[in-house]
């Protein structure tokens, strides 16, 4: 938007010895972001090296040494066993339509507990916040029964009704830091312009709210991307299991192929990556341009 | 105004389907682990009805409490480092050159599911040929530790990667809300002659203190139900050093076969989660909510 | 709304036909069962066997392609039966037995592991006696003796095993003749093995202790050697006691190891995994494990065939002045198949089971490298040497006790593995170790 210079204040009004301190601050500053960076890039490295090992090499070599005859197979092995491709499938449709109805629902209870005037509004909070408490062994034996009884096991229903739910507690607390901080006037505007409370909802506070929901989106899509124990309880047949089954594949009674195991680690990040990127540009836009808009 | 924004119907119509929904899943799991606590069940054919005896053994299972321990120590390091994140937000949300980049590649291991990060750490604390000893030994340090191997060493060694793990979530969050403070506000501030530092603490914190003190509450709950990489990379060991309470309460209900108790004790963890959330609120409860002006 | 309707009257009737289809069969099936040959079904109405076993095609190829053979081989010949797959790993496989059973929803078919381990599911109700599978034609005199008595229970058998294993110490011969060493037939004579490649700073043996069971092998044997194998069992039944001075012995014997060094460094933060690759990279001489190790000692290909060639084994060594002989082993059968007691297609599966078991008996060996508990003919197959000498030592075993933590109920094994940790990270004294396993196997559960 802006092309000013990097620091805050125009350098004119400063002392030269103050200046060349501040110049050397920001270089330390470069430095150690960029150390923080490195570090946090190499676990991405170290998973590509990490897939192209055979179990020897895994650990037998050091964990950042490329082996002399990376093994590619390993990712031939992925793709030609098991189901990748129809996981796949399913990872993404499975993730996605959680994804949409959590943050969806999650906006809705929200906004009605924090912009709109009833009595047991905090009540309800409550009852959210107290859904973020239960460790999820608790909940297989008493949500398989249930959802053998209610005959939707072996159904992606019963993993996407899990994942929305277990995920609009963190959702709706995430939201819930930002509503608050949302300027009241614009609504009162909107409202005195004879807007419904459904407009008004829909098209100005999601809009102005745009940088969180794609936060709480990326937060829910790796939740929902990486999680296994559900998918392992509640489905059976291989046409509803997703990518961290394949995971599994390579685990054995005895021996494990943790080179293969990597390939797969590569193949399933990659979706959620590239994803990752375009959706974290959403932040940056921010709530400037969604109120001046609204 | 008030009598738009008040209408039962809509009301009910925003919140009654996610109640719903957590009440069926969320709910019903809760009261039966509260009403497995209270028999003695092996998960497999008839309950006998115990009372009150699953909890009162719990009081008294050392065990149980070494595990509570570990949780909390850990829910207190998440807490802190939650200060660390918020650092790494600011400065990332400030006017620096590549701040865009320097982000999203912050923000990469978030993406890593536990299964790669338990194995990235598994290698790194190797005793002979892991990152750390092999920088250790070339730093001429003579037999470095068995990180995991040594009870007092294994809780700190996993807390690393356990915080780390969770920094990109943090870190966005914050993002996110920083971002979302009005520019006009800090340009205010800027021609009235304020320097970022001043800038951050003045206008920025205040304005996303409900962020953060639901960061707080996520943390520590977190912590408290955490279990991923304990279970992974060391499952508790050695000799208990590094159980958690949902790892304790993991082994008694599916590997001994007692669920009852197992059930006691994950209904124990939800308890004490509630009162370190009241804890929290209260501690953190303001008089009046911050607004723009 | 009529179309949603007609949808669901058509799912009722279908739901219905395969519940009577079920009924039908099963009766029909008993009657041809009973005659001794259950091949010649009269085929027509259709059952689904569900099975749930726990070789996924990724990292067990060969096991889940021959699964997946005699599936298809058995469907071949009963057109009337489809038998539906579901596969876990290991870990995952049991924590989903043990939701299902809570709901009681197990598959018709599945696989459980011996004694402690299916004790809960046994007194539930929840496995089918399969007693008339063992004397029927099939499978008559077939077991290796002692193996299906693993999975009995009061006089029942509730369990088919499909494994058997002993475990002996590996070692790397490479290693033991650079130090001029001998294999050793004493505990001494071991002990001095140790000495040696621990002060030429080998680590004698590979080990990782983060799973606990490896540790509990060392245990056991010496706990074999020692006080013999009756103690042992006795003091696991609750008729004799862990006090037993024997068993104290064996458990300081293990802390006498550790204090030697004999293990590779920080062996109780390693999975097995991670300690089983000291052996295989040559970094420690010897690894005491079961022979479902052996295809990486012989036939697995990404193996380079020189280290393969430098793989022996010997027997654990007998100590002086013990009950324990040198031809009893620590091991035993490790999975079995069970057909659920309220399986609604409960006979299809036991005549299924039958096969599977026979057929499987016939060539794990061959095509999975896996020793079944069924008798193998070492003259009719082409086996590598180490599997051939193994599988003799297997038929002079004149004991094998199961690997303890299948053979203790299920909270007492966990006792006995937290244990194993504490003392091989000598957190607790032997007497500790001893006073806590008398305290879990009079608990009873």
């Amino acid at each position: 938007m802006r092309t000013e210079a990097v620091i805050g204040a125009p350098p004119g009004r400063q002392y030269p010895g103050r200046l060349l301190l501040h110049k050397f601050g920001y270089t330390v500053m470069y430095i150690a972001l960029a150390a923080v960076a490195l570090v946090q890039i190499l676990p991405l490295v170290w998973l590509l090296i990490f897939s192209l090992k055979n179990n020897q090499e895994v650990f037998g070599m050091a964990p950042f040494a490329i082996p002399a005859h990376p093994h590619w197979s390993n990712y031939v092995t992925v793709w030609s066993s098991g189901n990748i491709g129809r996981y796949f499938v399913n990872s993404v449709w499975i993730t996605a339509v959680s994804l949409v109805c959590t943050v969806l629902l999650a906006s809705f209870v929200t906004f009605a507990v924090t912009r709109m005037k009833w009595k047991g509004s905090s009540l309800v909070l409550g009852l959210f916040m107290v859904g973020l408490m239960i460790p999820v062994h608790s909940t297989l034996i008493p949500l398989f029964s249930m959802f053998n009884k209610l005959h939707l096991t072996d159904n992606p229903l019963s993993i996407i009704l899990s994942y929305v739910a277990f995920n609009l507690p963190t959702t709706i607390m995430i939201l819930l830091g930002f509503y608050y901080a949302l300027p009241k006037e614009v609504e009162e505007a909107a409202i005195i312009d004879g807007c419904s409370v459904n407009i008004l909802f829909f098209r100005i506070v999601l809009p102005m709210t745009s940088s969180v929901l794609a936060t709480t989106a990326i937060i829910n899509m790796i939740y929902n991307w990486n999680e296994f124990i559900f998918v392992n309880t509640f489905i059976s047949s291989d046409k509803y299991k997703t990518l961290t089954v394949g995971v599994q594949n390579f685990i054995g009674q005895y021996t494990t192929d943790w080179g293969a195991i990597g390939a797969t680690l590569v193949i399933s990040i990659l979706p959620i990556l590239l994803v990752f990127v375009v959706m974290s540009e959403r932040i940056v836009e921010g709530i400037a341009a969604g109120s001046v808009k609204g | 105004m008030d009598k738009v924004m008040s209408n039962k119907w809509v009301i009910a119509l925003y919140v009654m389907p996610s109640l719903l929904l957590i009440m069926g899943i969320i709910y019903i799991p809760i009261v039966l682990t509260g009403y497995y606590g209270l028999n003695e069940w092996n998960g497999i054919g008839s309950m006998t009805f115990v009372g009150l005896d699953n909890y009162r053994h719990l009081l008294k299972d050392t065990a149980f409490w070494q595990s509570a321990g570990h949780s909390l120590l850990l829910a207190l390091f998440s807490g802190i480092s939650l200060i660390g994140y918020l650092g790494i937000a600011l400065v990332l949300s400030g006017r620096i050159k590549g701040a865009n980049l320097l982000r999203k590649i912050y923000l990469i291991p978030m993406l890593l599911s536990s299964v790669a990060i338990a194995q990235l750490w598994l290698k790194i604390y190797h005793p002979t040929n892991g990152v750390l000893n092999s920088l250790l030994t070339s730093l001429g340090v003579e037999n470095p530790p068995s990180w995991l191997a040594e009870p007092s060493l294994v809780l700190t060694a996993l807390f690393i990667p356990i915080v780390w793990q969770y920094a990109g979530f943090y870190i966005l969050i914050y993002y996110a809300a920083l971002k979302n403070i009005p520019e006009s506000l800090m340009e205010a501030a800027r021609i009235d002659g304020a320097n970022p530092w001043q800038i951050a603490v003045r206008i920025r914190l205040p304005l996303m203190s409900e962020v953060i003190k639901v960061t707080v509450v996520l943390s520590v709950v977190g912590s408290l139900k955490y279990f991923d990489l304990i279970y992974v990379m060391t499952d508790g060991g050695p000799n208990g050093a590094s159980e958690v309470m949902a790892s304790y309460m993991y082994k008694q209900a599916f590997r001994s076969f007692d669920f009852g108790y197992g059930s006691a004790a994950g209904f124990f963890l939800l308890l004490i989660c509630l009162v370190a959330t009241y804890l929290i609120r209260k501690a953190t409860a303001s008089k009046e909510t911050i607004q723009y002006s | 709304m009529s179309k949603s309707k007609m949808t669901r009257g058509l799912l009722l009737t279908f739901v219905l036909t395969l519940v009577l289809s079920g009924c039908g069969g099963a009766k029909q099936n008993q009657e041809t069962g009973s005659e001794g040959d259950s091949a010649t079904d009269t085929a027509g109405e259709k059952v689904t066997i569900n099975m749930m076993h726990l070789w996924p095609a990724g990292s067990s190829a060969q096991q889940n392609k021959l699964v997946s053979q005699i599936i298809a081989d058995y469907q071949q010949e009963h057109p009337n039966v489809t038998i539906k797959q579901e596969v876990l790993e290991n870990e995952q496989y049991k924590n989903k037995l043990k939701v299902l059973s809570a709901s009681n929803e197990l598959p018709d078919v599945g696989i459980t592991w011996a004694a402690g381990f299916m004790e809960p599911y046994v007194k539930g109700g929840l496995f089918a006696p399969l007693d008339d599978l063992l004397t029927g034609e099939p499978l008559k005199d077939k077991f290796v003796s002692g193996t299906t008595e693993a999975y009995s229970m009061d006089n029942k058998t509730y369990a088919l095993p499909i494994e058997l294993n002993i475990s002996p110490i590996y070692y790397n011969k490479e290693i033991f003749a650079k130090y001029k060493l001998e294999v050793p037939g004493t505990y001494e004579e071991f002990k001095q093995v140790v000495q040696t490649l621990s002060s030429n700073g080998v680590a004698p043996v590979a080990l990782g202790n983060k799973d606990r069971w490896t540790g509990s092998l060392w245990y056991m044997y010496l706990a074999d050697r020692v006080a013999g194998g009756d103690t042992l069992k006795q003091a696991v039944s609750g008729s004799g006691s862990f006090d037993d001075p024997g068993l104290v012995q064996a458990a300081s014997e293990v802390q006498t190891l550790v204090d030697m060094n004999a293990f590779n460094k920080g062996f109780n933060g390693l999975s097995n995994d991670e300690g089983k690759a000291e052996f295989m990279n040559e970094k420690a001489a010897m690894y005491l494990m079961g022979t479902w190790e052996l295809p990486n000692f012989t036939t697995n290909p990404d193996i380079p065939q020189a280290f393969k060639d430098k793989v022996g084994f010997f027997k654990f060594p007998t100590v002086d002045g013990g009950k324990g002989n040198v031809n009893s082993w620590v091991g035993g059968p490790g999975v079995g198949l069970f057909v659920s007691q309220d399986s609604k297609v409960q006979a299809e599966a036991k005549a299924f089971v039958e096969y599977f078991v026979s057929k499987w008996g016939e060539q794990s060996v061959t095509t999975a490298g896996v020793i079944p508990a069924t008798k193998v003919d070492t003259t009719k197959n082409e086996l590598p040497q180490l599997y051939v000498d193994l599988l003799n030592e297997l038929n002079n075993a004149s004991s094998i006790t199961l690997f303890a933590d299948v053979q203790m109920k299920p909270n007492a094994a966990q006792v006995h593995l937290d244990m194993i940790q504490a003392l091989f990270g000598k957190a607790a004294t032997p007497e500790q170790f001893a006073a806590k396993h008398k305290e879990a196997v009079e608990k009873g559960n």
